[in-house]
């Protein structure tokens, strides 16, 4: 029985990530057997409120990868208006392709099959920099980020020193 | 195993941070441990503060390198953690030994012991120090460190010194050149070395720092108290020699501003508060009726007292501050200091008699206030309240019939005082509790003219007093007893902020109608 397509594709892109790693994050997989469950490393990204802090979240693919997105969900507790407070990341590269039903992300936006774990993983460190507070998937902490700053950046202290904690 | 070997294999890694890329040798059996001992020099940063990063997982110390198949050519992860601060630790440590350890603190305040029982002083305290904990970040460490200083040790151990410190200081020496009395008081040794005691005991400048940060956000919280911080602003932290001249009728000015100097700024501008009232009050009511009246329907000091009395918590707070009996009992311990500051208060200054009188009050006063049950009553929102209607009534009776409060002149007077003292803050709060001992302690001294007047109202302070001792048996439980019942009608009412509820109560002193009304306004002030 051949290997499918998809686990071609990631053990790839792992061997890839391993050599060359990318700026901010570090990647390898949850069990060393299974292809198909991620654990990546984000590192937080500096100059932003999550700088110092290390987020550990797991990416799950599907066997029909890449024709569909990965589900990424956050293990680290953070508070980020576009991570749900499970942890479940809310990205729009990461929804199922085609059009929005509600017609609110352009099909260009959502998942396409060029996206790899590096593409992910570089939307998903940008998002922390830079929140997109019109589809937030938490909505406490969207609503602290545009209108009491200082309580959403204390949280994301909090989250980070946590984090810190998690780690040593 | 490695040591064995005479040639362990070696791999070159990669390790990237953020900003750079080495390239390091190592054994291929080697440990993280060693790894971050090879990259510590390389970076620069202590072994500790290597935080490394391979295949979406941390490594830790005891792990190998072989465990997480890091192999000849691969890239590690490398994130520097920034130096562990100490500030935080110190803080989180520090706050449970001042308590005991201080020499200021309770347990040696061998006349307070009744403190304890209230209560009061531990809880507010424990909540006091959790808060700070968490926003407590750097200032105190530093200023403990600086007074850890042997050199600055040394420089306040020296009277002569300290005092070529304070006159040194532009604002000092102007207040001073205004103010004599004030270079009379740094002529005293005595007082100049308990100052320095104060200011060399770290512990004790931290609670102050603590109970100062905690008082004063307590204080923008309550509605419009933040208009109160501002007026405090203006009166107090603006031009030092400001405050002292309208100060002046305050007995403690002197002091204060001496500590001030000395230490903090900021921790001088609090003390005054819970204390140095109560004496005024009991100085201008005993037999000075002041000549200005008027002043108490200053609307700065009515607003005052009115939040004041609607924020009980922050009376106890203040009350239950060590600093409050520190300064208690050091002019206890000393009364020549008292009568010194009596002295060279202004206002007392030109009257003789008045000094004479108050000279032999003092030790009362002093036992009155140091009196475990006094406190209590001061920390009691209902005596609080009960004499802030009283202060109230007067004014009212002023204003209906001036001849006759003309002639009975004390309580209008002594509530004339405090503003005239010009501390039109916090301290506002502190001079209704102390009236009762005063009136009662000044009446065997007051002039015969006055006699009757004063006795008409030492009996209405009387009655007042015994009216209170009966709710002190009350008042002695923590509200979640006293309210109890009220508090389980306001939950099954559906308010289920218990804490909300609670204060919403002791703001209202039990009463459920108000206290609902209250808990419905703060709802939709939050929500708006």
């Amino acid at each position: 029985m051949s290997e499918p397509q998809s686990s071609l594709l990631l053990k790839k892109q792992l061997a890839e990530l391993n050599k060359n790693p990318v700026e901010g994050f570090s990647a390898g997989l949850i069990d060393d057997n299974d292809i198909y469950r991620w654990e990546v490393l984000i590192i937080g990204p500096p100059d932003t409120l999550y700088e110092g802090g290390f987020f550990k979240a797991h990416l799950h693919f599907p066997k029909e990868y890449p024709l569909r997105p990965p589900r990424m969900k956050f293990v680290t507790e953070i508070w980020h208006p576009n991570i749900e407070k499970n942890g479940d990341v809310c990205i729009s590269i990461l929804h199922e392709p085609g059009d929005d039903k509600w017609g609110y992300e352009k099909a260009s936006e959502r998942w396409l099959p060029v996206h790899t774990v590096e593409t992910i993983l570089i939307s998903v460190i940008s998002m922390l920099a830079d929140p997109n507070d019109e589809s937030p998937a938490n909505v406490d902490a969207a609503k602290e980020w545009r209108e009491s700053y200082s309580e959403f950046k204390r949280k994301v202290a909090q989250c980070v020193r946590k984090s810190q904690e998690d780690c040593s | 195993m490695a040591e064995g070997q005479d040639e362990p294999k070696k791999i070159t890694i990669t390790v990237k941070t953020p900003k750079e890329k080495q390239q390091v040798e190592i054994d291929e059996d080697a440990d993280v441990k060693k790894l971050k001992e090879v990259l510590s020099p390389k970076f620069s940063a202590e072994p500790e503060q290597l935080c490394l990063i391979f295949a979406g997982k941390i490594l830790n110390d005891i792990d190998t390198l072989k465990q997480h198949n890091i192999k000849d050519g691969l890239t590690v992860h490398l994130v520097i953690k920034t130096p562990p601060r100490p500030e935080p630790e110190g803080a989180t440590r520090r706050p449970p030994a001042d308590i005991g350890a201080t020499p200021f603190g309770l347990n040696s305040l061998g006349g307070l012991a009744g403190l304890e029982s209230l209560g009061l002083g531990q809880s507010t305290f424990m909540d006091l120090q959790a808060r700070m904990q968490q926003e407590l970040l750097s200032n105190p460490d530093m200023l403990r460190q600086v007074l850890d200083n042997p050199l600055v040790q040394q420089m306040m151990n020296d009277p002569e010194n300290m005092r070529t410190l304070i006159t040194s200081n532009p604002q000092m020496q102007d207040l001073m050149a205004r103010n004599p009395e004030i270079s009379h008081m740094l002529n005293n040794p005595e007082l100049l070395r308990q100052t320095m005691e104060l200011a060399r005991n770290p512990a004790m400048l931290q609670e102050l720092m603590r109970s100062h940060d905690r008082a004063l956000s307590n204080l923008e919280s309550i509605p419009g108290g933040y208009n109160a911080l501002q007026r405090m602003y203006r009166d107090i932290q603006e031009p030092m020699l400001n405050v002292a001249s309208s100060m002046a009728g305050n007995p403690f000015s002197g002091l204060v501003d001496n500590s001030v100097d000395g230490t903090n700024p900021q921790q001088g501008a609090e003390n005054r508060q819970p204390l140095p009232n109560p004496w005024q009050r009991g100085g201008g009511g005993g037999a000075a009726p002041a000549p200005t009246p008027g002043l108490i329907n200053t609307p700065g000091m009515q607003s005052l007292l009115q939040q004041m009395s609607e924020n009980p918590r922050l009376v106890q707070s203040m009350l239950s501050a060590p600093y409050t009996n520190t300064m208690l009992q050091a002019l206890a311990a000393d009364p020549d200091m008292a009568s010194q500051l009596i002295n060279q208060n202004p206002m007392f200054a030109n009257n003789p008699q008045l000094q004479d009188q108050i000279r032999t009050m003092m030790p009362q006063m002093l036992a009155q206030l140091q009196n475990p049950e006094m406190q209590q009553m001061m920390s009691n929102p209902q005596a609080l309240n009960a004499l802030l209607q009283i202060q109230q009534g007067l004014e009212q009776l002023r204003s209906a019939a001036p001849t006759l409060v003309g002639n009975l002149g004390l309580g209008v007077g002594a509530a004339g005082a405090s503003p005239a003292a010009g501390a039109p803050n916090a301290g506002g709060a502190a001079p209704p509790p102390a009236a009762p001992p005063a009136a009662p302690a000044a009446a065997p001294n007051a002039p015969p003219r006055t006699q009757q007047n004063s006795e008409l109202f030492t009996q209405f302070m009387q009655r007042m007093m015994a009216a209170m001792s009966n709710n002190q048996t009350n008042s002695a439980q923590p509200p979640e007893q006293r309210y109890s019942q009220q508090l389980e009608q306001l939950t099954a009412m559906g308010f289920l902020n218990r804490e909300a509820n609670l204060q919403a109560l002791i703001a209202t002193f039990g009463d459920v109608n108000a206290a609902v009304e209250r808990l419905l306004a703060l709802g939709q002030l939050s929500m708006s």
